[in-house]
């Protein structure tokens, strides 16, 4: 069966990383991981994912942020959907949105932690079809 | 007067005594007699007269000399001067001696009631203008001890006090204000607020209560910034007023809550730090089981089986940070009284060792103790050194390389005892070593990713190292190796 897609997911949590990488593979996408921003970066000049679940607070707390901002500037890369995800919105208090913090996140979707299964392969669907138009 | 006014009669002629005894008791006063001045001299020292009719003429003392001695006792006792002889010229002399008037002999009863009469409501005024007099003394010697009072207590507090006018003149002020204000000076009274304050938002807010035209306020508070924002004030500024409710001035006390902000931001940067730190566990977990719940392995037992294992994983670790945060509290607010006893900490590290065997097995590290035979006791709680070399040595084991080795030396140092617990692991490069007693501090990278950890051990051993009054080091190779030095003293310093 043909893969349905590269998937590149960038989390420093390995619970994180292995559990919607057991996912995705489930489903049938292709999937690589990252542990850091940098490693991240580095993956996505190499591999050229179709999209990047990310991570928001890595090992700095906007290393989410500045990862998004350069995939998102960078003209190669703009075009890949960036679905992020964090454990921290509920309890800092910051409240995200796309349509207030859109343009600054540069991300193309935001999930809380943790992910049901059936929700990010909806999501993920969403945004590689979404792509494809 | 409402007892029995009480008169004295001083005659060398009996006749005259007899007859004013006898017309003034009619009038219901309560009258003595003398037949000459000394007489009525030693009646006046044993008793209070409120009037004394004296004879002018009479053997001895004279009474001239009588009306003098009398007014030197008390100058309030009213004396009436009777006299056979008297012409207008003695009786003038005897007023300007202070008698109140005169009688010419002979004299009617009611000639003499009259005069008594009189003389007695006077003294009833001149005593009740006395009386008026020491009370208006009184209350001028309490009104300067209050103040005296107020300048001390206002003077002694550790608040700052102002106390401005209605013109927004300075007329009170205390030395704590002075500090909190870094006043350039508060030497002279009465110069504007500007003259001793920089601080624009509190003049603005004292010279707002001044001008306010509302009745009912009695108090405002600011937050106000002072020093060049350097400290933070707390300002209550309330308007003095008259009796009309018209203000007067205002009083102004500064609370300095620098600390006291301080803390609460230190307290909530915690909190959400906590919050944070035990959300992300809560939410692995509850990943895993949404995807074996949400059936992705299929009918795969062993898959399932595996995600559950890290489902089971995490909350371990999440069990251990809970612990470590009680721990944390414990020692914070002091719940669990330390109990200092000798002990031989060579025994405890050796027991902890053997605890600790099978991790560092599975590992592939040994543990090597070359702790001297005759160590001193030392005055520690068991507990806190337990946790102190359990949070040192795991650390020891898990931040190693596969067949590393841990060693634990100890020596006598001077007057304390030096730990050391060296591995042979990652090391901690120097970007991180600066951070590591720091709450949840984690040296990520690459290799610690896969290590569990709560972040909060080496912040539970120096806690527990500076309550032993000891102190606690770390030198570090990256990939060579890390060295824990742990100093305890052998005797607490005697506070």
């Amino acid at each position: 069966m043909d893969k349905k897609g590269k998937i590149l997911l960038v989390d420093d949590d390995l619970d994180f990383l292995e559990m919607h990488k057991a996912v995705l593979v489930n489903h049938g996408y292709e999937v690589m991981t990252a542990t850091s921003a940098q490693e991240g970066l580095e993956k996505v000049r190499t591999e050229m994912p179709d999209l990047i679940v990310l991570d928001l607070m890595m090992e700095k707390h906007d290393a989410g942020f500045f990862f998004s901002k350069q995939i998102k500037s960078d003209p190669l890369f703009k075009k890949i959907p960036i679905l992020m995800v964090t454990a921290v919105a509920d309890t800092t208090g910051f409240k995200f949105s796309l349509e207030k913090d859109g343009y600054w996140m540069k991300t193309d979707e935001f999930l809380d932690k943790p992910v049901e299964p059936l929700v990010l392969i909806g999501k993920v669907e969403k945004l590689l079809g979404k792509k494809e138009e | 007067m409402s007892k029995k006014a009480h008169i004295l009669v001083v005659d060398d002629e009996m006749g005259i005594r007899e007859g004013c005894k006898r017309a003034l008791s009619e009038e219901g006063y309560a009258v003595d007699d003398a037949e000459d001045g000394q007489a009525g001299l030693q009646k006046v020292n044993e008793n209070d007269y409120d009037l004394i009719l004296v004879d002018l003429m009479m053997p001895g003392v004279g009474g001239m000399d009588l009306i003098k001695r009398i007014h030197h006792i008390d100058p309030e006792i009213i004396t009436v001067v009777i006299t056979g002889n008297a012409t207008i010229e003695t009786a003038v002399e005897a007023t300007k001696l202070g008698a109140y008037d005169y009688l010419p002999k002979p004299f009617s009863p009611e000639a003499l009631s009259a005069v008594v009469k009189r003389g007695l409501e006077k003294r009833i005024l001149s005593l009740e203008a006395k009386k008026l007099y020491a009370e208006r003394t009184q209350k001028m010697l309490e009104l300067v001890n209050e103040r005296s009072r107020l300048r001390t207590i206002v003077g002694c507090m550790s608040d700052g006090v102002l106390v401005a006018n209605l013109e927004g003149r300075l007329v009170l002020w205390n030395a704590s204000s002075v500090k909190m204000l870094k006043s350039k000076g508060f030497d002279v009274a009465g110069e504007p607020l500007e003259y001793y304050i920089s601080s624009e938002p509190l003049i603005t807010a004292i010279k707002e209560v001044l001008n306010s035209e509302d009745k009912d306020f009695s108090m405002v508070s600011h937050e106000i910034p002072a020093q060049d924002q350097k400290i933070i004030l707390m300002a209550n500024i309330a308007p003095v007023r008259d009796e009309d409710g018209k203000i007067l001035g205002a009083v102004t006390v500064l609370r300095d809550i620098t600390a006291f902000k301080e803390i609460n931001k230190i307290k909530s940067q915690f909190v959400s730090m906590v919050a944070h730190e035990l959300r992300a566990p809560i939410a692995a977990i509850k990943g895993w089981l949404e995807v074996v719940l949400s059936g992705e392995a299929g009918g795969d037992v062993e898959q399932n089986k595996k995600w559950l294992q890290r489902a089971m994983d995490r909350s371990d670790s999440l069990l251990a940070l809970v612990s470590d945060l009680l721990v944390i509290n414990r020692m914070e607010t002091g719940k669990i009284a330390q109990k200092m006893e000798r002990i031989k900490i060579d025994d405890i590290i050796n027991k902890i060792v053997e605890f600790l065997k099978p991790d560092a097995e599975k590992q592939n590290v040994s543990i090597i103790v070359e702790l001297p035979e005759e160590l001193p006791s030392i005055q520690a709680d068991v507990r806190d050194m337990e946790k102190l070399f359990t949070n040192l040595i795991s650390n020891a084991i898990k931040y190693n390389r596969k067949n590393g080795a841990v060693t634990i030396k100890g020596e006598v140092k001077g007057s304390s005892i030096h730990l050391r617990v060296k591995d042979t692991g990652i090391g901690i490069s120097a970007e991180h070593l600066s951070h590591i007693f720091d709450d949840f501090y984690r040296a990520d990278d690459e290799r610690t990713k896969k290590i569990s950890g709560t972040g909060l051990g080496l912040t539970i051993a120096k806690k527990i190292v500076n309550s032993h009054f000891g102190r606690i080091e770390v030198a570090s190779e990256p990939d060579k190796g890390s060295i824990f030095s742990v100093f305890l003293p052998l005797e607490h310093r005697k506070d």
